[in-house]
């Protein structure tokens, strides 16, 4: 589930997050003071403080804690068809990630605790997801 | 030792589609709670103000600007930005100001006008007020975080659509008593349930309107209050909580954490526990809001808002009035405004000013407003002047 990150020095932290679920992953950090797991995204330890960490990239997949489905969508989405924007738990960790799910339609299509997984990034609709 | 914070004054423009710019309706209601007070502008010594989306109407760096126009160019002012919660927020940077002893007097204003942008351009700058990598960049609108939360509320505790909606109906009842609300219309349940869905699961009627309108307080010391012989309110309780600013962050996202440390600071300042809260303006940009507010608060337990709110505990003659005013549901939501219009409408309760809307032998009022989906909140405690 866990390996080491392959995203280089240079991009800054939401650069490494986009690159690694274009590789279907969660890029996360675990602070090696405290253990505490967190985004790539987040500088410094929210239980500690440290700046010290591991990088991971996690298995993106995971299960749908809540969600909603558009209907007025924001711009940039007009065009998106019927979406859900989703909050779900990475599998085997209690980190949880929020996403894009294009193509649903009603609750019945998406109840609390389905599986979902990184699919992409798109550079106009960001974590882009897909039903397992 | 802190000096004493009051409230001398209040003033508030109408809410809704204004057709004045934002500088005018900030002017407008500042001139109202000067009038209220019973001051004179040389009186103010600062002004706090209070805005999001100024640039929307093609002006920002508002503080100095509103100063100026109010003839007080030599007047410092502070523009505060704290999306939905800018208002209240705003207040308590004021109520530090009096109560550390900087300035005497000072005028708190909030104010904002959107709705000249229309729905999809306010939908898409409100997106902006979330964590935008996670939620607005992903498809996220605010009601769609809202819809999140109430989805995961509704699963956790069983409460129904027809739960949120009795929210709306009763703000709709309240807001038709306020001169100034934005939307004055009575609504049934029905009418909420047959209502456009926005994002599933809440509807049309589960969401606040887009408003305009600027509202505006004197705040002042104890000193200052009693030689002006005129009646005011002091301020007993001051509380600022934070809470992750994406709703992924959260390890319950049937809770607001920044409300319940802002309530609990606010509460051991003023000595009182939630019981003695008379009535209390919160936070109920969408109807889920409301319930987990008087939850959070400690007006209900966690889990049974929505049966409080179902069987009117919550309506102005109930246990625990909520939002007598209409809420940002009836009242509007202008965002800068909204945490300075909640405590107009404490000022008015308390003095006497309520007309219809008064809750009999209110003593003591709570305000609680929060930015975003709580990331930022504030709460403050008010009791009537002896």
């Amino acid at each position: 589930m866990v390996s080491k990150a392959e995203t280089g020095p240079q991009e800054s932290p939401r650069e490494k997050f986009i690159i690694a679920a274009r590789r279907k992953k969660i890029l996360a950090k675990k602070c090696s003071l405290c253990g505490h797991l967190m985004l790539a995204t987040v500088y410094c330890c929210e239980k500690c403080s440290s700046r010290e960490y591991a990088t991971l990239e996690l298995e993106g997949i995971g299960k749908v804690v809540t969600y909603t489905i558009q209907a007025v969508a924001p711009e940039g989405f007009e065009d998106a068809g019927s979406y859900a924007w989703v909050v779900f738990s990475v599998n085997g960790t209690d980190l949880r990630v929020s996403g894009f799910l294009p193509g649903v339609i009603s609750p019945a299509a998406l109840p609390i605790g389905s599986s979902v997984r990184v699919s992409d990034y798109s550079p106009t609709h960001g974590l882009l997801l897909q039903k397992v | 030792m802190p000096n004493k914070v009051c409230v001398l004054g209040a003033g508030s423009t109408k809410y809704g589609k204004l057709n004045e710019g934002i500088i005018e309706i900030a002017l407008d209601a500042s001139i109202d709670a000067i009038n209220s007070a019973g001051i004179t502008p040389k009186d103010i010594q600062a002004g706090y103000i209070s805005n999001v989306f100024g640039v929307s109407d093609k002006q920002v760096h508002m503080a100095p600007v509103i100063m100026s126009n109010l003839g007080l160019p030599g007047v410092p002012g502070l523009t505060i930005e704290s999306a939905c919660g800018s208002g209240s927020i705003m207040f308590r940077e004021a109520y530090a100001n009096i109560a550390a002893g900087f300035y005497d007097c000072i005028l708190g204003l909030g104010v904002e006008k959107i709705t000249h942008t229309g729905t999809i351009q306010s939908t898409t700058l409100f997106s902006y007020c979330s964590d935008f990598f996670y939620e607005g960049g992903n498809g996220a609108s605010f009601p769609g975080l809202f819809a999140s939360i109430a989805r995961s509320y509704m699963a956790k505790y069983k409460a129904s659509e027809e739960d949120l909606a009795s929210v709306a109906v009763k703000n709709h009842e309240n807001g038709i008593l306020n001169p100034k609300a934005h939307v004055r219309k009575k609504i049934t349940i029905d009418d909420v349930l047959k209502s456009p869905i926005v994002a599933s699961p809440l509807k049309l009627y589960d969401c606040c309107p887009f408003s305009d309108g600027a509202s505006a307080v004197i705040l002042c010391n104890e000193d200052f209050a009693k030689k002006s012989g005129r009646p005011f309110v002091e301020v007993i309780g001051s509380g600022r909580g934070a809470s992750s600013a994406a709703v992924q962050g959260r390890d319950d996202i049937t809770t607001i954490p920044s409300t319940i440390a802002a309530a609990t600071q606010a509460y051991k300042m003023a000595g009182i526990t939630a019981k003695d809260i008379d009535f209390a303006e919160v936070h109920d940009c969408f109807t889920i809001a409301e319930i987990i507010d008087i939850e959070d608060l400690g007006f209900f337990k966690k889990g049974t808002g929505a049966n409080a709110v179902r069987e009117g505990s919550t309506s102005r003659t109930g246990e625990i009035p909520i939002n007598p005013s209409g809420g940002l549901k009836s009242k509007g939501h202008p965002i800068g405004a909204t945490g300075i219009g909640q405590i107009v409408e404490v000022f008015e309760q308390l003095t006497g000013k309520a007309d219809q809307r008064t809750i009999r032998d209110a003593e003591i009022a709570l305000t609680h407003n929060f930015g975003a989906t709580g990331a930022s909140a504030a709460v403050h405690i008010f009791k009537r002047a002896e």
